[in-house]
């Protein structure tokens, strides 16, 4: 188990809706806006917006993640987006 | 792994049940995805992600993409994956 694995969901939600740079292992680099990180797995889910308005998600796993450095907080809007990311949609209205 | 029975502080305990729902409301948002898997010593793969186990032990893909032909189904161990990445409309 490693360091980053050792943390506390006290640890890692200050991570959320901030723009990081995960180091892996075998000097891979992650970049993107902290989703969530798994409190089973210590894995970091991380958003990055692309161009066609699409929404790429990379998902690093706890084991290989050797540093997180935050680059940029998230202001509300950008919050607010993440948010709405994995969201679950409205359930239908149903008539009486 | 189950901090959570352990004596966690509550507010601890709250966290960690919102982290982890994100988390898995993620995992539903890639099941049936295309996802591209790199796994360790620089080896990338892709498949279309179907799920994830509740431990972490291992990942259930299915048209996982190999030097040797496409496998209908798989299972990634997640020790060997570093990370893995989907589109989202």
């Amino acid at each position: 188990m490693n360091d980053w694995q050792r943390k506390s969901p006290l640890d890692w939600e200050k991570y959320v809706n901030k723009m990081v740079k995960v180091a892996a292992i075998e000097k891979h680099e992650y970049e993107g806006w902290v989703l969530t990180v798994d409190p089973v797995s210590a894995s970091v889910v991380l958003a990055t917006f692309l161009e066609n308005e699409k929404v790429s998600i990379s998902v690093v796993l706890g084991h290989a993640v050797q540093e997180v450095e935050i680059l940029k907080e998230g202001d509300d809007e950008m919050k607010q987006r993440l948010s709405c990311i994995f969201a679950p949609e409205e359930g239908k209205a149903y008539s009486p | 792994r189950f901090q959570a029975l352990l004596g966690e502080p509550a507010a601890a305990q709250g966290l960690r049940a919102a982290l982890r729902e994100r988390y898995l409301r993620g995992l539903g948002a890639a099941r049936g995805r295309p996802a591209r898997f790199c796994l360790r010593a620089g080896v990338c793969v892709e498949a279309v992600f179907g799920a994830a186990d509740v431990g972490a032990v291992a990942f259930q893909v299915d048209a996982l993409r190999t030097p040797l032909g496409v496998q209908a189904a798989a299972l990634l161990r997640c020790t060997d994956v570093l990370a893995y990445s989907f589109l989202l409309d």
